[in-house]
């Protein structure tokens, strides 16, 4: 346990350790923190677009700053980190090694996460998490342009080191009596997903220094004043990203590969078929960027052969969606709040997948495209999925970092809250979007249809926002006046809580 | 591994990849049928900028933010733009295409109905982009 | 039963396709243009019709293993792993 508030170690202690557990638990609380920041932003743009016309929000580009920082923040700031976390509590102790391979270097990729995010923050960037060229060299006021550059320049380096630590601490350390076809399906998430963040990010790594220089105007490689081409960026960008949004789904897949079996007293029903699907949709992955760039005045083949990659994701997904229900059948499942999580998290990933295949259909796109389906869709995958396996895992290993339990019932009151006001915010956007509401619009016509869902939309997310209260107090209460935890088995479901091979923290 | 039989499993996965390939076949036979512009179509140039669109007719007639077509007839959208990159939207009827400066993208419609529509910019292009819009004014035709 | 009724459902959807095709082969002539908000919004509902039907599939399964699986269900007994490090 590496938070006992009760007996409180010296913070300095935590900050300067490499070992593991504190990295994984300085992860912790900057995710959670940003998860916060990002979400506050969340509820400003939703209180903005309760009605037409400036409600909260004084001016356009004060919103469209914080639409820009509310998604690099939730994305880079606590998904990833929050992963990260997990990944590096955990991967040893499942691998049965003393640490992360590098424990120094795994010290130092948590530090620059602070550093990355006060740029992004202390610059406040308008040009949307995307930053595309050509406004992003032209017209993209700086210096918040280009510290968001810096910013995200410093989180890409974070993670691939991230990446490197998990990649060799899996393959190369982990216990000579452990074959890789034993180690647990959530050290295998992490494997994948580091794989897929090496091939990846050097990518974006290069498209941001070329934005970099084409702002400076020493280069032209973006901008068609200087002979560039803009869609040469879009290419760039999502070549990364489409991949890094499976670099953000597999690690919760697999946080949910732990709480589902363990909380339907069953193993997992086919744990080939969970390293077979995540090993398939890293290597899938790779072939859907254009997806997104259906718009830009591509020729129909090129169309057809993005269509095709991004369908044949699907299947993979699939898997992992089969696994999960035929491990529950024929369980006895308690439905402690971490399987609850888990369960919602399922449905609503079948959701964004739905949506996704309706997506990826070519002139469904002109309907689609930059429109209010999109934030749906990507919404339930962030939230619904992410943010949801996120959660149940935070709740499932919270009395293991802590030697306490959290109140139970408000853990489901947060549950429910939240899977109400998901649902609410984005099912809804989905249609919001068929009538037609563009995305990033700080203001809209007033067309009765577009203002009921909005409101719908805002009402949710006061929801969600009610329960992350909730939550907080829970978690930060509990941490120290909580109940003591059996460890062995705080939940009561029987079998081992934890993997046999005990976290020895040197400070403890 | 699994010592249990796991036919289900094949199952599954034969029903999802034949789904697939279900959407994928209809996509593809839509956008075909969509695509195809017809060869009499009156060509518009459409030029979207910091934060209006302007277009001109083959005769040479000049608008800004406000389209006048005929309904029947078959257009074809050329699409530019000045500076940075836009998306030109008539949401009703269902035209999108990014406006991407260096380069041209077209988009074709046919309007059937005499009515109004909106135009929209359907890409993030900095302050005004939530208002950069337009109106579509179908008539009837003239002859 | 429900399987029947999705799969009637799917075949019926299926058949619409080749109705379309025939109903909306373009033409090159005033009147005879396509609608491409036709064509578009008819593929759109055809695989939304899909979509809520696996969608019915999946989550009904879903929300029946949840009520049968759950431990205070009269008829739930201990797995075969149970008592064991599974």
């Amino acid at each position: 346990m590496v938070l006992e508030l009760q007996k409180p170690r010296p913070i300095w202690q935590i900050m300067f350790s490499t070992h593991h557990t504190d990295v994984g638990l300085l992860y912790l609380i900057t995710s959670i923190g940003f998860l916060f920041l990002g979400g506050a932003l969340a509820l400003i743009i939703r209180a903005e677009l309760f009605l037409p016309g400036a409600q909260i929000i004084g001016d356009a580009m004060t919103f469209n700053r914080i639409f820009t920082v509310h998604g690099t923040t939730l994305i880079f700031l606590f998904i990833l980190p929050f992963a990260s976390s997990v990944g590096n509590y955990f991967v040893p102790i499942m691998v049965r090694y003393k640490d992360m391979a590098y424990p120094k270097l795994n010290a130092i990729a948590f530090w620059m996460i602070p550093p990355g995010g006060a740029l992004i923050w202390l610059g406040f960037a308008d040009f949307t998490w995307y930053a595309t060229p050509p406004y992003s060299i032209i017209s993209a006021p700086g210096p918040a342009a280009d510290m968001w550059i810096f910013g995200l320049k410093i989180l890409g380096i974070s993670s691939v080191l991230g990446a490197i630590n998990f990649i060799v601490t899996i393959l190369k350390c982990k216990h000579p009596d452990m074959s890789i076809g034993q180690v647990p399906l959530l050290a295998w998430s992490f494997l994948s997903s580091s794989l897929i963040i090496l091939v990846a990010i050097p990518t974006f790594a290069a498209a941001l220094l070329m934005l970099l220089t084409d702002r400076l105007g020493v280069s032209g490689f973006f901008n068609p004043a200087m002979g560039g081409d803009p869609i040469a960026y879009a290419h760039l960008f999502w070549f990364t990203f489409h991949p890094e949004v499976y670099v953000l789904v597999i690690p919760a897949i697999g946080m949910m590969y732990e709480i589902i079996p363990r909380f339907s007293r069953k193993p997992i029903h086919s744990y080939n078929s969970g390293i077979f699907a995540f090993v398939l949709l890293s290597i899938v992955g790779f072939s859907s960027w254009a997806h997104h760039m259906y718009a830009t005045g591509m020729s129909f083949t090129e169309k057809t052969v993005f269509m095709v990659g991004t369908l044949a994701a699907v299947p993979a997904s699939a898997l992992h969606v089969f696994n999960f229900v035929a491990t529950m059948w024929n369980g006895r499942i308690k439905f402690s709040t971490p399987m609850m999580w888990a369960v919602g998290g399922i449905a609503l990933f079948f959701s964004a997948g739905a949506g996704g295949v309706a997506n990826a259909a070519m002139p469904l796109d002109f309907q689609t495209h930059d429109s209010y389906w999109v934030v749906g869709h990507f919404h339930l995958f962030v939230m619904g999925t992410i943010a949801f396996g996120s959660f149940g895992f935070l709740y499932y290993m919270y009395p293991y970092v802590t030697g306490r339990m959290y109140n139970e019932a408000l853990g489901k009151v947060h549950f429910a809250l939240s899977f109400i006001g998901t649902v609410l915010v984005f099912f809804t956007q989905h249609v919001l979007g068929l009538y037609g509401m563009p995305r990033r619009i700080f203001d809209y016509p007033p067309i009765p249809e577009w203002i009921a869902m909005n409101q719908i939309a805002s009402v949710g997310a006061m929801i969600i926002g009610i329960s992350m209260v909730i939550f907080l107090a829970n978690i930060i209460h509990s941490a120290g006046k909580g109940k003591l935890a059996d460890t062995d088995d705080p939940f009561g479901v029987g079998g081992k809580y934890y993997y046999p091979f005990e976290a020895k923290n040197p400070s403890h | 591994m699994s010592g249990h039989s796991n036919w289900p499993e094949w199952i599954y996965v034969a029903v999802v990849i034949s789904l697939m390939c279900w959407v994928g076949a209809e996509a593809w036979q839509a956008e075909r049928l969509v695509e195809h512009v017809p060869a009499d179509a009156e060509i518009i140039k459409v030029t979207g900028q910091q934060w209006f669109w302007t277009f001109e007719h083959e005769d040479g007639t000049k608008e800004i933010g406000e389209l006048h077509v005929e309904s029947g007839k078959a257009y074809k959208f050329e699409i530019h733009s000045k500076d940075v990159i836009h998306a030109f939207n008539i949401h009703d009827y269902v035209v999108l295409m990014d406006a991407v400066p260096g380069r041209v993208n077209t988009v074709w419609f046919a309007p059937t109905d005499v009515g109004e529509h909106d135009i929209q910019c359907r890409e993030y292009c900095g302050l005004i982009h939530y208002n950069m819009r337009g109106t579509l004014i179908v008539e009837e035709p003239s002859h | 039963m429900k399987s029947i009724v999705g799969l009637f459902l799917v075949l019926a959807v299926l058949i619409v396709v080749p109705a379309v095709d025939l109903v909306f082969a373009a033409g090159d002539e005033p009147g005879e243009y396509l609608d491409r908000r036709v064509v578009i919004w008819n593929l759109f509902f055809r695989m939304m019709t899909i979509a809520f039907v696996v969608g019915a599939v999946v989550s009904g399964t879903m929300i029946w293993q949840v009520w049968r699986f759950r431990e205070s269900h009269p008829k739930a007994k201990p797995t075969p792993y149970e008592g064991t490090d599974w």
